[in-house]
């Protein structure tokens, strides 16, 4: 019982009587013809760290300025806190953004650039310098306080804006690509420092960004955005794990996918005859009528490869290698079937390369047990 | 290498001289003794002189110098408008058109702009009795007509470049609209707006064509007064008032040069 209740406390979305913090009501937005936002309903909770992950277009920065106050909804209600802001303008929401090009005020010091929000609410002078003070010491850039942004590091900057929108104290950040403008390698360690930051204000952050293993390390949940709709919701766990379509399947990760329909079911597994020959075995929880067209998507790195097909196994697979790509860590093997398709899988270098038996052309067979992946249904 | 770069040096020295030896024959001659513009036959400050009790001279300097501020002033503000609606409401209706009218001053020959609006004028004089007569007000709102395009241009193009997220940020930080434009925008484009300034001011004390055609008795600009005379011979008290304006200008532009490259940043 005490793990329940842990667990809704970690995970409110799990509770279905917690209330919303942010709840986005069936909002659409239309550019002329385009449906940017199309009939999007949302949830997020107090304290989330919320990604909108697609790629370019798919209607992310369209939502986020939705809920900015940048944009307003066709139709639809957007709600903070209870309150519905919908119609409310930006400069009275209690929302701040951390725009992707950072909006620096050029002609402001840091100083300068943090204080500005707390000036439009017309905040005591010692009041905001306090204020001013503190964000600057959490972001670590009171040395830079007298500088002007054309005198910042990318990174410096990265941290002057998000100091900026969090002097308001806001109930919503809102973040725009917030490492898009990093390298690869403050990337990494921005990110669990933006994840501790998030963690100890308690401030529910909404972010963007086209970058899955951004999306990954960072979020509570995630929502998987395509052509304006929401294709998943859910943790990244969930969603690496158990897409429920297609496009969430290849869009995050690499997945192989094996296309067949139902022959039979029986408890939990069902049998799917793959259209490029053999029988599959596979969980599932879904009452798929028999006959049913379905997919089955195996991620590369759960499955085996052997020389010799094991004589128990369901899901065999023969093939021969037709391709090795050694990356250090793993190698990434690809496999053409008997049938035809070729199936991509990662094994872990546990030898050195040397040492390891497979080689180019040589017959292997491929096997995954009936856990290992999904069946999706479109 | 040094063979090479001689004739450009050359090339690069006719035209500076092309550009500059007239000006600096004129600042010297407004030294000269002689009445002769072309003969040198000593230094004196006389014409300098001259120049403080020539009230005709004088008056005109003043009246040009009243005009072109006033007209720079209103065409910075009229074309900044015009700049900000091109620039930030998209697509509205009537844009193309709006654009087009902006611009057509720039293209349109002095000639049929003073007098289109010379019979603007006198028809608006006969039809609601303003303006009575021609003078200050006729020539400055004519010389408006036209600058205020130059001054759009310029301000468009900083508009143009600036973030447009920088606005947004400031909205989103609390700042609504006019303190938006005031605290970001305005700042940001302060420069254009100087350099429209200045520019409109140069145009309008410049201009002789519109202003001959609509002025009247009693307001004579000094393009006016110096085209007149030098039909009679120059004298060089001509000479004096020109190298005292190019000093104010040439001190302008170092001063605007300094403050504008002190600011970090675009």
């Amino acid at each position: 019982m005490a793990v329940t209740t842990d667990r809704r406390l970690l995970e409110p979305w799990q509770d279905p009587k917690a209330p919303p913090y942010l709840r986005i009501d069936r909002v659409t937005k239309r550019f002329g013809d385009l449906y940017a936002v199309d009939d999007v309903s949302l949830n997020i909770f107090k304290g989330e760290f919320f990604s909108l992950l697609g790629s370019s277009g798919c209607g992310k920065s369209t939502l986020l300025r939705l809920l900015a106050g940048f944009e307003y909804p066709t139709s639809g209600r957007i709600f903070i806190d209870g309150v519905d802001v919908t119609d409310v303008p930006p400069y009275s929401r209690p929302v701040n953004m951390m725009f992707q090009s950072y909006a620096l005020f050029p002609h402001m010091t840091v100083e300068q650039n943090v204080e500005f929000g707390l000036k439009q609410d017309r905040i005591p002078k010692k009041e905001r310098q306090e204020r001013v003070g503190e964000m600057l010491d959490l972001l670590k850039i009171t040395e830079l306080r007298k500088r002007r942004p054309d005198q910042l590091s990318g990174g410096q900057r990265q941290r002057v804006a998000l100091a900026r929108s969090l002097a308001k104290h806001p109930k919503l950040l809102l973040l725009d690509e917030p490492l898009g403008a990093l390298d690869k390698r403050l990337r990494e360690s921005t990110q669990f420092e933006l994840v501790n930051l998030q963690e100890r204000l308690g401030i529910t952050f909404v972010t963007v960004t086209h970058d899955q293993e951004e999306a990954m390390t960072m979020s509570t949940r995630i929502a998987v955005m395509d052509a304006g709709q929401i294709m998943q919701v859910d943790t990244p766990t969930a969603i690496y794990e158990f897409p429920n379509c297609r496009f969430t399947a290849e869009f995050i990760g690499s997945v192989n996918l094996f296309e067949g329909k139902v022959i039979e079911r029986e408890a939990d597994q069902v049998l799917i005859e793959a259209h490029h020959g053999g029988t599959l075995r596979m969980r599932s929880f879904h009452p798929h009528p028999l006959g049913t067209p379905v997919t089955v998507a195996i991620r590369p790195e759960k499955m085996r490869l052997s020389e010799a097909p094991s004589p128990d196994g369901v899901n065999q697979l023969r093939g021969i290698v037709e391709d090795i790509a050694y990356l250090g860590d793993v190698s990434i093997y690809r496999i053409r079937s008997n049938g035809g398709q070729l199936v991509e899988m990662t094994l872990t270098n546990h030898q050195p390369r040397t040492e390891q038996a497979l080689t180019w052309e040589q017959a292997v067979s491929v096997e995954w047990s009936p856990t290992s992946g999904v069946v999706l249904t479109e | 290498m040094k063979r090479r770069a001689w004739p450009l040096i050359g090339i690069l020295a006719f035209g500076y001289a092309f550009l500059y030896v007239p000006i600096l024959l004129l600042i010297l001659y407004s030294f000269n003794e002689s009445r002769l513009v072309t003969v040198w036959s000593g230094f004196s400050f006389k014409w300098y002189g001259a120049l403080l009790h020539n009230h005709q001279l004088l008056d005109a300097a003043w009246l040009s110098i009243r005009i072109a501020a006033t007209n720079a002033t209103v065409a910075m503000v009229m074309g900044t408008l015009a700049a900000n609606a091109l620039v930030r409401h998209g697509r509205f209706r009537g844009r193309t058109g709006f654009e087009l009218l902006l611009t057509a001053p720039l293209v349109m020959p002095d000639v049929i702009i003073g007098l289109s609006l010379l019979l603007l004028f006198v028809a608006m004089q006969q039809l609601i009795g303003w303006p009575t007569g021609r003078g200050f007000t006729t020539i400055t709102i004519a010389h408006v007509t036209f600058s205020m395009a130059y001054v759009a241009v310029v301000v468009r193009s900083r508009l143009g470049q600036m973030d447009a997220s920088l606005e947004e940020a400031a909205m989103d930080l609390g700042a609504r609209p006019l303190g938006v434009y005031m605290r970001i925008t305005l700042p940001l484009i302060a420069p254009a707006l100087l350099s429209g300034w200045l520019l409109a001011f140069t145009l309008s004390l410049d201009d002789l064509v519109i202003a001959s055609f609509v002025s009247g008795p009693g307001a004579t600009t000094l393009p006016m007064v110096v085209y007149s005379s030098v039909r009679m011979g120059v004298s060089p008290q001509i000479n004096a008032l020109a190298t005292l304006i190019v000093a104010v200008v040439a001190l302008a532009v170092v001063i605007a040069g300094i403050s504008l490259g002190r600011k970090p940043g675009r």
